[in-house]
């Protein structure tokens, strides 16, 4: 018997970090333009530019973060959600946040503005505002409706998404060529706004991120009760009302926080949770920080290739995520039993 | 002293009237179980009493505090709950279900102590599911999953322990152990038990005292023989049949439903 010890989960979290690490490294060397390390070490020159600086450390690295953080905040809230609606095929995107910033953004894009810049655009303050409102709303629907049951959630999340959605289906078949490309550009889910927005809205996200992975690891013990259900959760000492509201609003958040910046990025939700759960198990304690660090890797890994194959141009990297995470998932799923649980570390 | 104290407890739920000026008290170190026929309230009952529900009308006094002045925590701390059969959304295994039991006395972070470890052990010895320690809870028979969530009760060490069904899907040697371990538990440990149950002859053979709820939110609280009344079974299940005693124990065989218009069958009455 090998139960999680706090010791054992410290090492498998540093040792995590350590490859993410590592990853993110070896992401930020590679890309259309080839960088030297030892020019760059030489910092900003006083008479020239530093080509290979500028790129490393005002496009690359920013980029990169953006891609770390939006994955973690994505694949952590995948885990919320499947764990306060008790259904394996919730994503962050599933009570309505994917829809409700997807419409703020195609309003503040058909009225003509830009969405060159990330946070400081009205592009992603509007997507934000578009994503909070409707989360909010599909709750209040939900809690109208009668008792907080999952299947309730879910159902008012769903009709919710698929109105919105006709919504921006109208919006867009009104709007016309450049407008229309845009819009469809960032309903695919990009980085660049990101990367380019750069500084403070990453200490945003950054500053949400380390708060709310705080509160949710220590809620993630009533997170495991509940997986069973909310009357289990009480009678072992656990508020489930209290539990669900805190979860809700730290996952909704950051989730839409994550979307107002980079548009809808798909999968990294569902497959990334699924993944830790499948090799180690579904115990929040370990599964939460572990989620956020292979959610982390994985979109730096999925941008670095949206940025490269096509190079100069590039893909939106919600493409990539699906066509990588897809095929992977479905390998995962059809693995001989029991193998992988096993694992020791 | 009481364990539990209930008084004119009434609860309906829209349209459907189940408990009503139901009272009772439950001394500590015993087992009450509760029979009834299907909906008349036995489970409301646990509900209620596990805080789960809140009556309408009526009081529950846990241990000489109101329930209702109970902390979630506290509760925790005075009773456990082992409710029907049910699975998780994803792939536990029994060990971390049976730590669970332990949620409000581990750490911040939710890692156990040696003391948690100790309990958690100790409760899947009792319950004999200590080989399946590793075992996912999907990949267990429902008795052994039964017997998983009677140990994460145990885990929980409270004075008060509640049980919907226990022993539903087990068999009869399973069915036995269980009620064994229960009434050790009352006897080592003086914990105090109530069970809901629908084998009227194990209820007969391990409880103290019977409480049968029927239909038209009619009650009844005594001790077994009083309890085993065949005139009284009749009136509370609609079922005739036949009461006896082997040695000082009583039983009671239920005669077919197509006997039911018939005279009882040939046994020689007590």
């Amino acid at each position: 018997m090998t139960p999680l010890t706090a010791h054992k989960l410290l090492w498998r979290v540093v040792l995590s970090l350590i490859v993410l690490i590592g990853v993110a490294g070896s992401c930020s060397l590679v890309g259309s333009e080839r960088v030297n390390l030892l020019q760059v070490l030489k910092g900003p020159l006083a008479d020239s530019v530093n080509t290979d600086y500028e790129i490393l450390v005002h496009i690359r690295l920013p980029r990169i973060a953006a891609a770390g953080m939006i994955g973690a905040a994505l694949a952590v809230s995948g885990v919320v959600f499947q764990a306060l609606l008790r259904n394996p095929l919730a994503d962050p995107y599933i009570l309505g946040i994917s829809s409700g910033a997807a419409l703020g953004a195609v309003i503040a894009l058909s009225f003509g503005l830009s969405a060159t810049a990330a946070w400081g655009s009205p592009i992603g303050l509007a997507a934000f505002v578009g994503a909070v409102i409707t989360v909010w709303a599909v709750f209040g629907i939900a809690s109208a409706a009668g008792r907080r049951h999952p299947a309730t959630l879910l159902l008012a999340g769903v009709v919710v998404n698929a109105f919105l959605s006709a919504v921006i289906l109208f919006l867009t078949s009104v709007a016309q060529g450049a407008k229309l490309q845009a819009t469809v550009f960032w309903l695919m889910g990009n980085l660049n706004n990101a990367a380019v927005g750069g500084g403070p809205i990453l200490a945003v996200i950054a500053v949400a991120l380390v708060v709310v992975l705080t509160i949710l690891m220590r809620l993630s013990g009533a997170l495991n009760i509940l997986s069973f259900s909310p009357e289990e959760a009480q009678t072992v000492g656990v508020n489930p009302r209290r539990t669900h509201c805190i979860a809700f609003a730290c996952a909704a958040l950051i989730t839409a926080l994550a979307v107002s910046v980079s548009g809808l990025i798909g999968f990294v939700g569902l497959i990334v949770p699924h993944t830790v759960r499948l090799l180690l198990g579904p115990d929040h304690r370990q599964l939460i920080p572990l989620s956020a660090v292979v959610g982390a890797a994985f979109l730096i890994l999925a941008d670095t290739v949206a940025r490269v194959v096509v190079a100069p141009a590039q893909l939106p990297v919600g493409i990539v995520t699906a066509l990588i995470g897809g095929p992977f998932f479905l390998l995962l799923l059809l693995r001989p039993s029991n193998l992988t649980r096993g694992i020791s570390l | 002293m009481t364990a539990i104290q209930v008084e004119n407890l009434t609860y309906s739920y829209p349209r459907n009237p189940v408990l009503r000026d139901l009272s009772f008290t439950v001394a500590p170190g015993t087992l009450l179980a509760i029979l009834g026929p299907n909906g008349s309230g036995k489970t409301t009952l646990l509900h209620l009493l596990a805080g789960l529900l809140t009556p309408q009308f009526g009081s529950i006094r846990i241990a000489d505090h109101a329930l209702a002045s109970l902390s979630v925590s506290r509760r925790a701390q005075t009773f456990s709950f082992v409710r029907q059969e049910y699975l998780p959304a994803f792939d536990f295994t029994v060990y971390e279900t049976v730590m669970m039991g332990r949620t409000v006395r581990l750490g911040p972070f939710g890692f156990e102590s040696p003391a948690d470890r100790l309990a958690a052990n100790k409760a899947l010895r009792d319950t004999d599911t200590l080989d399946l320690a590793d075992r996912r809870l999907d990949q267990l028979s429902s008795g052994q999953r039964q017997r998983v969530f009677i140990a994460r009760a145990l885990t929980q060490d409270t004075p008060i322990l509640l049980l919907d069904e226990p022993t539903a899907f087990l068999d009869l040697r399973h069915q036995l152990a269980i009620f064994d371990l229960l009434s050790e538990l009352k006897a080592k440990s003086a914990k105090t038990l109530l069970l809901v149950t629908h084998d009227l002859n194990l209820a007969a053979q391990y409880a103290d005292t019977i409480l049968y709820l029927g239909h038209n939110q009619s009650s009844f609280i005594g001790p077994v023989s009083e309890a085993m009344d065949e005139h009284r079974i009749e009136f509370f299940f609609g079922v005739r049949g036949f009461s006896g005693r082997f040695g000082s124990r009583p039983f009671f065989i239920p005669s077919s439903h197509r006997e039911n218009n018939s005279p009882p069958p040939e046994f020689i009455s007590h």
